[in-house]
């Protein structure tokens, strides 16, 4: 088993709040691994310090073995990790294709490098990725004009597109209703079995159980158990403090 | 009659450069500046003190504009360009307060407040030449460049930051290079502008670079549309042509033109947000869905 993506000791405080304390992660290649926990859990923070867009106070973080603990958020996205955000953050007056295509060129300089047939390749991988997303009757409309399902879909073509090997989730099905959960499953299950390294923050347990090969179960900014779905989910004390029931 | 109607339309072109240079940061990348002033300023004075040392050639002196006022936006935007939204706006605000002063204050370059006089009328071989022309081959060229661009990567890649900048950055879209290009790019466009307009006008100085001046363009842009290539064009020329258009009308005495203009610019400005919020060219849909 090849871990793409590792955290050790994790650590950062809010002022005199304690978000994340200790997390250490390993993500497998071809492997999805769930975040669970209840809200205010240090779900996201987790997140935010693998990808840069917060500093952690200590720990580390390795991609492929390389460490990536410092990097900035954009120097972390080329170096292999694509994320979504809970609120999707999509560019709202930009056509869903340019949503995408924006997602094949990280050059941020006036040109991207490769010349005319560069160019068509990265045209094609955004299409490739339109279609898998089940957008291409919509691929000219703004962002900001698509149903909220649709929105979620085209978050996560932006990832497909961005051709990333690790792909770090926030509750990318909620609200989604059964059919496009199970398309969007599909999506996951498909990226699996390329290699990608998946972690899922995610509410909806059936999503979960549906896609997830391990879970990690995060409370007040620890890890508390790591392992099998059914074993974690299972775990009468772990219920509790998820359904808000801890004594 | 010709002069005067030649007069107003090279100054329609200048400042619809400068509206346009400034749309290319606002309405492309979402940095909001009141200082393009400024840029058009350092340009001028660089174009004027070319002319003035060196010859009066208006492509030298439109280089050098470019050089200087993209040159020294470099320096200045990459500080302020690590704050976002209003506090941006507040930063650029200081940066015009300071530039006023330090055009007042640096005599040997500006002329202080008495600005530059006697710039000689920009030649090309020996042959003296409008500003008109070349003004409108300027707008022109930048307003290609800039389609290219807002059609192309880096137009997308600055639409990406306008609207969700974590988003760009977690495509790997380095946005302080970005945003530092857009600004340095708009800034060398003010600089041209300025030059040419120190260059018409055969005289510059600091009261032609106030905050009055940069609010006048970012007006010119949101009358006409941002985020639209001909928007500040119209923005620009409807600004510019006002005053003289109130001045031919025989009921209103010339002493009262200034006030009729500001209840027109007051009134026709409340309309506009009511009506047609994103400017008179704009994306309306946009416009009410940020409204």
């Amino acid at each position: 088993m090849t871990i793409a993506l590792s955290c050790q000791g994790l650590a950062r405080s809010f002022g005199g709040v304690q978000a994340v304390k200790g997390v250490s992660l390993s993500l497998p290649a071809g492997q999805v691994t769930a975040l669970v926990g209840p809200n205010g859990a240090g779900k996201t923070t987790v997140f935010n310090l693998i990808t840069g867009n917060l500093r952690a106070d200590e720990g580390s973080a390795t991609l492929h073995g390389k460490p990536i603990m410092g990097l900035k958020p954009w120097q972390v996205a080329r170096a292999g990790v694509a994320r979504s955000f809970q609120d999707l953050r999509l560019f709202q007056h930009m056509s869903v294709r340019d949503n995408v295509l924006a997602a094949t060129e990280p050059a941020g300089w006036f040109w991207q490098p490769g010349g005319a047939s560069a160019r068509r390749e990265r045209e094609a991988k955004a299409d490739a990725a339109i279609q898998a997303a089940g957008l291409s009757a919509v691929a000219d409309a703004r962002a900001v004009d698509l149903a909220y399902a649709e929105r979620k879909f085209l978050s996560m073509a932006r990832i497909l597109a961005a051709e990333a090997n690790v792909w770090l989730l926030d509750e990318p099905a909620s609200g989604l209703d059964l059919s496009s959960r199970e398309r969007f499953q599909g999506l996951l299950h498909h990226a699996r079995a390329q290699g990608v390294a998946i972690c899922l923050i995610e509410h909806n347990l059936d999503v979960v159980m549906a896609l997830a090969d391990r879970i990690a179960f995060l409370d007040r900014g620890q890890v508390l158990a790591e392992g099998e779905p059914q074993a974690i989910m299972r775990d009468p004390k772990l219920a509790a403090i998820y359904f808000g029931d801890r004594q | 009659m010709i002069a005067y109607l030649s007069n107003l339309a090279t100054l329609a072109a200048i400042f619809g450069l400068l509206a346009a240079t400034l749309n290319f940061m606002v309405g492309q990348a979402g940095i909001f500046s009141v200082a393009h002033a400024v840029f058009m300023g350092l340009g001028a004075y660089a174009g004027a003190q070319v002319a003035l040392l060196v010859v009066p050639n208006p492509l030298l002196a439109c280089l050098a504009a470019a050089v200087v006022a993209g040159g020294l936006s470099l320096c200045l935007a990459l500080p302020a360009l690590r704050v976002r939204g209003e506090y941006f706006v507040a930063a650029s605000l200081g940066l015009q307060m300071m530039a006023v002063t330090l055009f007042t204050e640096a005599k040997p370059l500006t002329g202080g407040m008495g600005g530059l006089v006697g710039i000689p009328r920009p030649s090309l071989f020996g042959v003296v030449i409008p500003v008109l022309p070349m003004a409108l081959i300027a707008l022109v060229l930048f307003l290609v460049l800039m389609s290219a661009m807002q059609r192309g990567s880096f137009g997308r890649t600055l639409g990406a930051i306008r609207d969700a900048e974590s988003a760009a950055e977690a495509l790997g879209k380095n946005v302080a290079v970005a945003k530092a290009l857009a600004v340095a790019f708009s800034a060398a466009g003010a600089g041209v502008a300025g030059a040419l307009f120190a260059l018409h006008l055969s005289f510059v100085n600091v009261e032609s670079f106030t905050l009055e001046q940069s609010v006048l363009v970012m007006a010119m842009l949101i009358v006409g549309g941002t985020g639209t290539l001909l928007g500040p064009l119209l923005g620009a020329v409807l600004l510019l042509s006002l005053p003289a258009a109130l001045s031919f009308l025989p009921f209103i005495p010339p002493t009262e033109i200034g006030s009729v203009q500001q209840i027109i610019y007051g009134g026709a400005m409340a309309l506009l947000m009511i009506f047609r919020p994103a400017g008179l060219l704009g994306d309306q849909k946009r416009g009410r869905s940020e409204a």
